[in-house]
């Protein structure tokens, strides 16, 4: 496809002798929005560590050669009371951790601004940030980089019910704007259903794909979360 | 040719202030028991370069580097717990050491003794510390990228090489002081300058400036004390340490509440 600047075939990852991905096929298009659903332990996680060649994984991952790859993870590992400030994860990436130019300042600026951020965030601690301040903190410093594409691993995760909207509304902004396109994992139907041009259902394999309101019928759902689920009505 | 006056200090001056700036990294990375430990394997390293009449210095190294390798295998397989086995193969190897050790060495190899040293090497390991030093200021973005977010750092191309730099960094330098503070304390030499300015610094910048500083600092002084009342250098520096870290845990209160 050429205008795909992901391609995916027959994807399979086995971690240990368990099998946690099998034979996953999908494209993502240039400036789309895909969607990745499924329930816990389906293996979404770490569909997106093969993608990034984090883990050891068979099949074919394609990406469109030069493209820029953001990643948004869903939490960082270092420690409360580590003396980190937020302006210093930023600054990692900057090519002078030491002394920044002015041309790095000014991006992240617009990248602050982009995310609903006030500059006051940069004094404080990596640590002492809100849920909701981690997430937006780690989606601006992936938008630094420019990418061409961004990787979301539930954005919204450690984010209060009510500031969901928000994030999604801020990407969902940068994705228009910017042509960036979006690939991400969420639990959310609604935020599926209103961001996503496309969704993949997993559940160690591809359940169903397409456009969700096709492919998110009662039949997929019911094979993907059980019989009990609800889902999403026309109204 | 003997060494020149001060030799001692200015030894005390730029291993402590290479100690200080590699210590931020191996405490974030929780790693300082592993770190302590790492010092006791040149403990072999010594006694085998006694035994073939070669400095013990380059015994050192060789143990050392070798050390710094197992540990980097051992993170890089996930099924195994790299603390224990480090604890038993470390303590081990010092057992071993201890054994083989001239007894008229022992506690020089433990605690370290004023060097007797060449004018080559000493203006070596001067170098070598400036340059240790300086690499970790290079190389401190990179560092702790991989800190924060391992994923992170190897989407944006930062491989396991730098994991390996940084151990190796860390064993030249335990290998560069352990002659002045000995086996058993030169780990601690890394990891006290750090845990000080850790409770003083609200950035990673400064964390790194002010540990290497106190590293410095409290080796020349934990020197001037060993000298001026006789005490071996490696007790006098550590202990001076760890007391700068009892005034400094009122500030750590402050910082984080």
């Amino acid at each position: 496809m050429p205008d795909a600047v992901l391609n995916v075939e027959d994807l399979s990852v086995t971690l240990d002798g368990v099998s946690v991905l099998q034979n996953v096929s999908f494209s993502l298009q240039k400036g789309a929005s895909f969607a990745v659903i499924g329930p816990n332990g389906a293996g979404k996680t770490m569909l997106f560590r093969a993608l990034l060649d984090l883990v050891a994984h068979t099949g074919v991952v394609e990406w469109q050669p030069g493209v820029k790859i953001g990643y948004v993870p869903q939490r960082f590992t270092v420690e409360r009371s580590a003396p980190i400030s937020t302006m210093e994860f930023f600054l990692l990436q900057s090519a002078h951790f030491w002394r920044p130019d002015a041309a790095f300042r000014r991006g992240l600026d617009q990248e602050l601004r982009s995310m609903g951020l006030s500059p006051e965030v940069l004094r404080k601690g990596l640590g002492e940030l809100s849920g909701g301040e981690t997430q937006r903190v780690l989606i601006a410093s992936a938008l630094l980089r420019k990418p061409d594409v961004l990787l979301l691993d539930e954005p919204t995760a450690a984010v209060d019910a009510g500031f969901e909207e928000t994030v999604y509304a801020l990407l969902h902004r940068v994705q228009k704007e910017r042509g960036t396109a979006m690939l991400l994992i969420s639990h959310d139907l609604t935020v599926v259903y209103r961001y996503a041009d496309r969704v993949l259902c997993l559940n160690k394999s591809v359940v169903c794909q397409g456009r969700p309101v096709e492919a998110l019928n009662p039949d997929a759902l019911a094979t993907l979360y059980g019989e009990t689920s609800f889902y999403h009505h026309e109204h | 040719m003997p060494a020149p006056p001060h030799a001692t200090f200015w030894i005390a001056l730029l291993v402590g202030l290479a100690s200080g700036s590699v210590g931020p990294f191996i405490l974030l990375r929780r790693m300082a028991l592993v770190g302590d430990a790492l010092s006791h394997v040149a403990l072999p390293g010594i006694a085998l370069a006694l035994i073939y009449h070669v400095d013990p210095f380059y015994g050192v190294i060789a143990f050392l580097v070798a050390a710094a390798f197992v540990i980097f295998w051992l993170e890089g397989r996930s099924r195994v717990p790299p603390d224990a086995i480090v604890g038993l193969l470390f303590t081990a190897s010092l057992a071993v050491g201890i054994l083989m050790l001239p007894s008229g060495d022992v506690i020089e190899s433990l605690f370290g003794a004023f060097p007797t040293l060449s004018v080559p090497l000493l203006a070596g390991i001067l170098v070598v510390a400036g340059v240790l030093t300086a690499l970790c200021f290079l190389l401190a973005k990179r560092f702790l990228f991989l800190i924060v977010s391992p994923d992170l750092a190897r989407v944006n191309g930062l491989g396991r090489g730098y994991d390996l730099a940084l151990l190796l960094i860390f064993a030249l330098i335990v290998a560069l002081g352990i002659k002045l503070v000995g086996t058993l304390l030169m780990g601690a030499l890394t990891i006290i300058p750090a845990s000080i300015a850790k409770n003083l610094a609200a950035s990673m910048r400064r964390y790194v400036i002010l540990s290497a500083i106190f590293g410095g600092a409290i080796s020349v002084a934990g020197v001037w004390l060993a000298e001026s009342f006789r005490f071996l250098p490696g007790p006098s520096i550590v202990l001076l340490g760890v007391a700068l870290f009892a005034v400094s845990l009122p500030f750590a209160r402050r910082r984080l509440a």
